[in-house]
């Protein structure tokens, strides 16, 4: 079992707006069963990487490939039938559905009951939205959140919100998970149960890429961990490394010269 | 104000009772009465299509008129140049309002909010034209009316009500329905978070295809009713005024989908003519200000609901 | 060779009278996109608005009010103009904060009212207002330009004139442009946005009277007149993309030209449903700021 044969590889993605470098041709490489962590100050371009990714963003220069076939040019939503699913970095929960249909939708891309079943009672649609229920509770129940699967989002704190949005993700069974922060608004207790969570998930099928500032979560979970600093990687490597590399310590803590 | 959707979905014996009295109105009131309810209803659906836009959609429509008339020339030339009756002419119109409303969500499919709401007002204004001008398809001026029964046998004047009724409660129930489908849910996340929509497989332009589409056919249904409901189809009940007032009753009726407010919009579209027939003038300006004080209603009444919390409270 | 004949002899009076009109739409776009620029709401509002007070110089200098000398009955329905766009304002500003749809459906209802009371006060008669404007017509090689024309050109550069140099030389204007750019940042420097909105409405107002009651003259004063003038304003603001000023001027005399082309080489039946697809069209191809950039969205 080749665990590179699942790999998301990125190849000197550069890109642009307007005259602002945002990402200046940056070469990734995702393994399937590790965690890998990305960090970097505000601004160093994270999300604009993730966006790449997962086709929000078309990159001026170089290419994205998964599993050996190229992503290039493919929009987000066929990205995502290719099992890419990423987080948000603002919940984007739908505040109309509740906490179970919020994480209903992680899995509707694989079901395909028609118009008819979608505006008359068939049993069609109703095994439909039970095999979806199904699902979600699952997912819910392994987060912890099982008694918060009838409340809508706006009834949760936001921890919990950005917990749902997670179980929304992990629902389908990704093959490619994409976290911008999930740890954001947690508290301790809270972060550490998103730790449980992320390494349960983590297996030999799954690439499983972290944006983080929580550093005491990036050290601990991450099996490599690439540190981005205005558009450039500054360090890729074990927590180790990185924590000793002088580049890293510099930019999250200053240096002497800095006045 | 948002009303849980959910609410809506849930059946229960409750919610058929209102269905039942209406049922049983035609044999208390008196004739005229009978038919301006069924009116009523033909007009609910039109509130509901365009409520329907902005809960599923998120967009507003001041054009809908181009729908209504759909479906009603549909029942209209059926009737009056083949003697076909509603089993044909509504799927029709049904068929009809759903492509044409695909048809224009392509073209608009990147407008939103403002740019699309003044694209659908080119849409109503254009309709009185283009009924006036295929008076060969659609009787111009003069109208059509509708007269084939829809059950041979049973007087008109019921069959009217009823089926102005079924029409609404069907539709109202399909809607219901549509919030617990697959469809529906990635819809409702299309519209508040459309690229986490995208990022789980739901397009865009699908999303605006889809509710346009459906939007579309709910108008044409709307138009049937009021065709056979209301006897006549004539270009004067299509104007953009008239598109302006569906508007004014899903404001009205705060956008909701639920049979009851539906109904009330459509009550506020038809009784409001009738009772101010007199002045005509003054149409306008109830609309108007119902409009504005429901408008302002909504954006006040979160503040007004948090002092009397506090003072009922506090000190 | 008589084809060319005869089309010099329709095209060239054609494009010249689509010209003239086309200032009017231009004058009626401008209003409307300054107030979107500024606040984001588009103003339904406006062509009934503008009617009512159109009316209400008929009604004051015919006597059906009173008998006003026409200037003072001009000046008398700009300051009713004025009031009423303070008074719409007053009311939509709390609402312009909060969404931009609800308030530009709130001012559908003021338009309801607006044609409701201009029924209420002068029927749904179509009446036929006097403006003193020169009656004289000469010929400028083949073409006839009339008193009507000057009159149009001239009000029309003097007031967008006018406008243009308050937007670039005066502090108001400057305000105008910065809330227009980046309202968060221009309130942030201290800039009042009520104030500049309140400009906005009060010169669209003007505009929009200035407009209809130039427009009068080439039809009569009716209430759907003003609709249908509505309507054209609106195609040229479309045209000129509804982010610029002078992409208004140059809408309303494309719409002017357009409208008058196809009347006369199509048919007149059809100009709204025209009018659909030239703002079908432009709002896809030139849709300046409405479609998304791939790379554009805020995730």
């Amino acid at each position: 079992m080749d665990q590179l044969t699942n790999t998301l590889r990125g190849d000197g993605i550069a890109l642009s707006f307007g005259g602002i470098k945002v990402l200046k041709g940056l070469d990734v490489e995702f393994r399937a069963g590790e965690i890998t962590g990305l960090i970097g100050p505000n601004g160093a371009g994270k999300t604009s990487l993730f966006n790449c990714l997962t086709g929000a963003y078309r990159p001026q220069h170089g290419s994205i490939t998964y599993a050996g076939t190229s992503l290039d040019g493919l929009p987000p939503a066929a990205r995502a039938s290719k099992g890419i699913v990423r987080s948000f970095q603002h919940v984007a929960l739908c505040p109309d559905l509740s906490v179970r249909e919020n994480v209903m939708i992680g899995v509707a891309r694989n079901y395909s009951a028609g118009w008819a079943s979608a505006f008359l009672p068939l049993s069609a649609g109703r095994k439909e939205r039970q095999d979806m229920a199904t699902a979600a509770d699952r997912v819910l129940a392994d987060l912890g959140l099982a008694d918060s699967a009838d409340l809508m989002p706006s009834e949760l704190p936001p921890g919990t919100q950005r917990l749902v949005e997670i179980a929304r993700a992990i629902v389908g069974k990704p093959s490619v998970l994409l976290l911008d922060e999930p740890a954001a608004g947690l508290n301790n207790s809270e972060t550490r149960d998103l730790m449980k969570v992320l390494r349960k998930l983590a297996s030999t099928d799954l690439v499983l890429v972290v944006v983080e500032h929580d550093m005491d979560l990036v050290m601990s979970i991450c099996d490599r961990i690439y540190v981005l600093n205005f558009g450039e990687f500054v360090a890729v490597g074990t927590p180790e490394e990185v924590r000793g590399n002088e580049d890293v310590v510099r930019i999250y803590l200053g240096s002497d010269d800095d006045e | 104000m948002t009303q849980r959707l959910q609410d809506i979905a849930a059946s229960s014996i409750a919610s058929w009772i209102p269905v039942a009295i209406l049922a049983a109105l035609p044999f208390i009131v008196g004739g005229s009465w009978t038919f301006t309810l069924g009116l009523c209803f033909a007009n609910s659906i039109g509130v509901l299509a365009v409520s329907f836009l902005v809960r599923y959609g998120g967009e507003v429509s001041i054009g809908h008129t181009f729908f209504t008339a759909l479906g009603a020339y549909a029942v209209g030339v059926l009737d009056t140049r083949f003697g076909l009756s509603l089993w044909a002419s509504v799927p029709l119109a049904l068929v009809l309002g759903v492509s044409l409303g695909i048809a224009f969500a392509w073209p608009s499919r990147n407008l939103h909010g403002i740019y699309l709401a003044v694209t659908t007002l080119a849409l109503a204004l254009a309709v009185p034209e283009m009924i006036n001008n295929l008076d060969w398809i659609t009787g111009g001026y003069e109208g059509l009316y509708v007269s084939t029964p829809l059950v041979p046998g049973v007087e008109m004047g019921l069959q009217r009500y009823y089926l102005g009724l079924a029409m609404l409660v069907a539709v109202a129930a399909a809607v219901a329905r549509f919030r617990l489908s697959r469809q529906g849910m990635t819809l409702l996340l299309a519209k508040t978070h459309p690229a986490a929509a995208d990022a789980f497989g739901t397009r865009r332009v699908w999303a605006r295809i889809a509710v346009m589409g459906i939007s579309g056919g709910i108008g044409a249904l709307c138009g049937a009713t009021l065709a056979f409901s209301g006897s006549t189809v004539s270009p004067g009940g299509f104007t953009f005024w008239q598109a302006i007032f569906l508007l004014v009753g899903s404001v009205v009726s705060f956008y909701g989908l639920s049979l009851f407010r539906v109904l009330i919009g459509g009550a506020f579209v038809t009784l409001v003519p009738q009772l101010l027939s007199a002045s005509g003038a003054w149409i306008p300006v109830f609309y108007g200000l119902s409009l504005l004080g429901m408008i302002l209603l909504g954006h006040y009444l979160p503040r007004i609901q948090k002092t009397l919390a506090r003072r009922k409270g506090g000190a | 060779m008589t084809f060319w004949d005869t089309l010099l002899y329709d095209l060239f009076p054609l494009i010249w009278s689509g010209m003239i009109t086309g200032c009017l739409y231009a004058l009626g776009a401008l209003g409307l996109v300054m107030i979107f620029k500024c606040s984001k709401v588009v103003n339904f509002s406006h062509g009934n608005v503008a009617g009512l007070t159109a009316f209400l110089v008929y009604g004051l200098s015919s006597g059906v009010l009173l008998s006003l000398s026409w200037g003072m009955a001009v000046i008398v329905a700009l300051l009713c103009a004025v009031a009423i766009a303070f008074l719409i304002y007053a009311i939509i500003s709390p609402l312009v904060f909060e969404s931009d749809l609800t308030s530009t459906i709130a001012t559908l209802g003021f338009g309801l009212i607006a044609q409701g009371v201009t029924l209420l006060l002068f029927g749904a008669d179509i009446v036929a207002l006097d403006l003193p404007i020169p009656r004289f017509a000469f010929s400028v090689f083949g073409l006839l330009v009339t008193g009507y024309d000057l009159t149009v050109l001239a009000v029309a550069i003097v007031t967008i004139g006018a406008l243009f140099i308050v937007i670039d030389y005066t502090k108001l204007g400057i305000a105008f442009r910065a809330i227009s750019e980046n309202p968060f940042a221009a309130e942030v420097c201290g800039l009042n946005l009520r104030s500049v909105h309140l400009f906005a409405w009060v010169t669209a107002a003007i505009l929009g009277v200035i407009g209809a009651l130039l427009i009068v003259p080439t039809t009569f004063l009716s209430v759907t007149t003003v609709a249908t003038f509505m309507l054209q304003a609106f195609a040229a603001a479309v045209i000129g993309g509804f982010a610029s000023l002078p992409g208004s001027l140059v809408g309303g005399i494309l719409i002017g030209v357009l409208m008058n082309l196809f009347t006369f080489y199509v048919s007149p039946e059809f100009s709204s449903t025209f009018l659909l697809g030239i703002i079908l069209l432009a709002l896809n191809i030139f849709p300046n700021g409405v479609l998304q950039r791939v790379g554009g969205s805020r995730v």
